[in-house]
């Protein structure tokens, strides 16, 4: 005879065991179920479009042609930090999976948006890509679109596009907020312009290919090889033959301008920056993302060339905007 | 010559400055290295790199010089693994495992806070992997003036350091202070790791320690020998590498230079495996240890541990 006791208190042990596992499996999935119940249940106010901006010049953009129907965040706003190495965060992606309308800039440089929107499809949602709007390929070597004066009246005019396909009812205003948003370009391209038939040719030493769309618009004749800028922006060591090369243009005075990326630092940059000032050769401070608080996209950009033409005329530094 | 050194290599002020840190380091490390190896604590040296990790990564975020930075962490990395007794071979799996696995787990936080909070864009290759084109004139008398101390401080306790290292209870006979010439021997350990990791980066830094002395150690047995030897194959590997990254730029019609820690170390791997070949050592090979000699490191080879005991 076998002794029962024992052999149901194994039993009562194993089930209990069971139990604490299904327990430790369950329990974590009701809780991730609440959460995504919570989640899906925040929904948007009637009537005003929910958009993301994965930069904040392009929010900006987006917000001054959806006005008051359109609620947008951005997601890379921070001055201080360099875009090329962010890195999205949870609640980055929950802003994502709500919006209706998103505007990334593509060329690689928000990659980490495409990841999001496929961690949470979703068919009605719109995403503008402004490497699409323009007809970019992906292997273009400057991702900095933004700087280019035709980008933004291209990609305004989708913007208004893609409202109005959302809320057909508000169609007008989206168009009357475009047509207003297309004359707030006026004075830059005036700037832009003027300075081209004044001092195109200007000699400017860069570090990285941000501002590089817009300097080449201004005429302005770029001195720093592009592999150098490239290095500088993908946070590799650019060879000693540049970094000799792009100190000898403020030693030797080639350069009248230097332009500083103040988003994409490193000791390289800070050490081009200083034989600059030692050789007084004004610097201008440029950026990745809008600076705020005090900017819209349109002067910003317009601060960038007042900025550089202050720098060749009167040959005075702004290190930051 | 116009073949081997390509236009402006002599004149490059970054060139120049890579020249005289990577030589003092080269120097430093092979004659820290081959009393490393002798005392078998090329793990401890290792370790130490993880530990100088962790040290120039938070250094950004503290905005002090990533060199204060390496050498700090390896100084209090070095104290507590003495104290552990972490660089001995007993226990040292489980504790190593952890501490090291912590202070790499606190490597990765300090990138992403210098690289998410503040505008620092190449840090995550100048700590791993060093940029030696792109370091501070400014820091040459500091790395020179810690060369120097450390290698005044391991003439000092040479002697000692070296009774210690063949046969600690021997030592301690003769009044030796075995505990604090080990701790001090950590500490130059400590400095010379946070010295390469300026010139070749924290995770490849146990390569310029470990490989020079290493190769020497394979070709001969007479300690003084190897200082000469590991000395003069660090600086020339470090060299070589850096003229080769140098010429690499106009390999490529792009003018995309390779990055120089890769040649420096491919370098010392090469010459290691060369010194292990028994043509090599046929000619250059270690001969028997000539009687009477302090210095022969016998504990180079572990089956010479027999004959010390």
């Amino acid at each position: 005879m076998t002794n029962p006791a024992p052999r149901s208190r194994r039993h009562l042990s194993e089930i209990l065991g069971r139990v604490a596992i299904a327990g430790a499996l369950v329990g974590p999935a009701l809780l991730i179920a609440t959460l995504s119940s919570r989640v899906a249940s925040a929904s948007t106010k009637s009537g005003v479009i929910s958009a993301v901006g994965a930069e904040n010049e392009y929010a900006n953009v987006l917000s001054q042609v959806g006005g008051k129907y359109v609620s947008v965040s951005s997601v890379l706003n921070n001055p201080n930090t360099d875009p090329h190495t962010y890195e999205a965060s949870p609640s980055v992606a929950q802003a994502v999976s709500q919006a209706q309308l998103i505007v990334q800039n593509g060329v690689g440089y928000d990659a980490f948006m495409n990841n999001i929107e496929a961690a949470s499809p979703n068919p009605k949602r719109k995403v503008i890509v402004v490497q699409d709007v323009l007809g970019l390929k992906d292997n273009t070597p400057n991702p900095h679109l933004w700087y280019d004066p035709k980008t933004m009246p291209e990609v305004a005019s989708v913007m208004a596009k893609d409202l109005a396909a959302l809320e057909p009812s508000h169609r007008a205003y989206f168009q009357t907020k475009l047509a207003a948003f297309i004359t707030s370009l006026q004075p830059l391209t005036t700037a832009i312009a003027s300075f081209k038939t004044k001092y195109s040719g200007t000699r400017v030493a860069v570090t990285e290919p941000v501002a590089d769309y817009l300097l080449v618009a201004m005429g302005v004749k770029i001195l720093t090889p592009f592999v150098f800028q490239a290095d500088v922006m993908n946070g590799v060591d650019p060879s000693p033959e540049n970094i000799t090369l792009e100190k000898s243009f403020f030693t030797k005075h080639e350069a009248q301008v230097f332009c500083y990326n103040q988003q994409v630092v490193d000791s390289l940059t800070v050490s081009v920056r200083q034989s600059a000032e030692s050789n007084h050769v004004p610097v201008v401070g440029v950026y990745e993302t809008m600076p705020t608080p005090g900017y819209d996209y349109q002067t910003w950009m317009l601060a960038e060339v007042s900025a550089i033409q202050r720098a060749v005329v009167q040959h005075t530094s702004t290190k930051k905007l | 010559m116009r073949f081997l050194f390509e236009p402006g290599f002599f004149s490059s002020a970054p060139v120049g400055t890579a020249f005289v840190i990577g030589g003092v380091t080269a120097v430093v490390s092979a004659i820290v290295g081959v009393l490393t190896v002798v005392r078998g604590q090329s793990f401890a040296g290792h370790a130490l790199t993880d530990v100088a990790t962790t040290g120039g990564s938070g250094s950004f975020l503290l905005g002090i010089s990533p060199l204060v930075g390496f050498i700090g962490a390896g100084v209090v990395g070095a104290g507590a693994m003495e104290l552990a007794g972490v660089q001995r071979r007993r226990g040292r799996d489980v504790a190593t495992g952890v501490v090291l696995g912590a202070a790499t787990g606190l490597s990765a936080l300090f990138l992403y806070l210098d690289t998410t909070r503040s505008a620092t864009t190449g840090v995550t290759q100048q700590i791993l992997f060093g940029s030696i084109f792109t370091v501070d004139p400014s820091t040459i008398p500091v790395v020179i003036v810690l060369s120097v101390v450390t290698l005044a401080l391991i003439g000092w306790m040479y002697r000692p350091l070296l009774l210690s290292s063949l046969s600690s209870e021997l030592a301690s006979a003769r009044g030796v202070g075995v505990r604090r010439v080990s701790l001090l021997f950590m500490l130059t350990l400590a400095i010379s790791v946070g010295l390469s990791s300026i010139a070749i980066g924290s995770v490849l830094s146990t390569a310029l320690l470990i490989g020079p002395a290493a190769t020497s150690l394979r070709l001969t047995r007479n300690l003084r020998k190897a200082f000469v030897f590991a000395c003069v194959f660090g600086v020339l590997a470090t060299w070589l590498g850096i003229l080769f990254a140098y010429d690499s730029y106009y390999w490529d019609p792009s003018s995309q230079g390779l990055p120089v820690s890769f040649f420096i170390v491919a370098i010392i791997f090469l010459g290691y495996l060369v010194s292990g070949l028994t043509i090599v050592r046929r000619f250059v090979g270690p001969r028997v240890p000539t009687r009477g000699r302090a210095e022969t490191p016998r504990r180079a080879r572990p089956s010479n541990v027999g004959e010390v005991v």
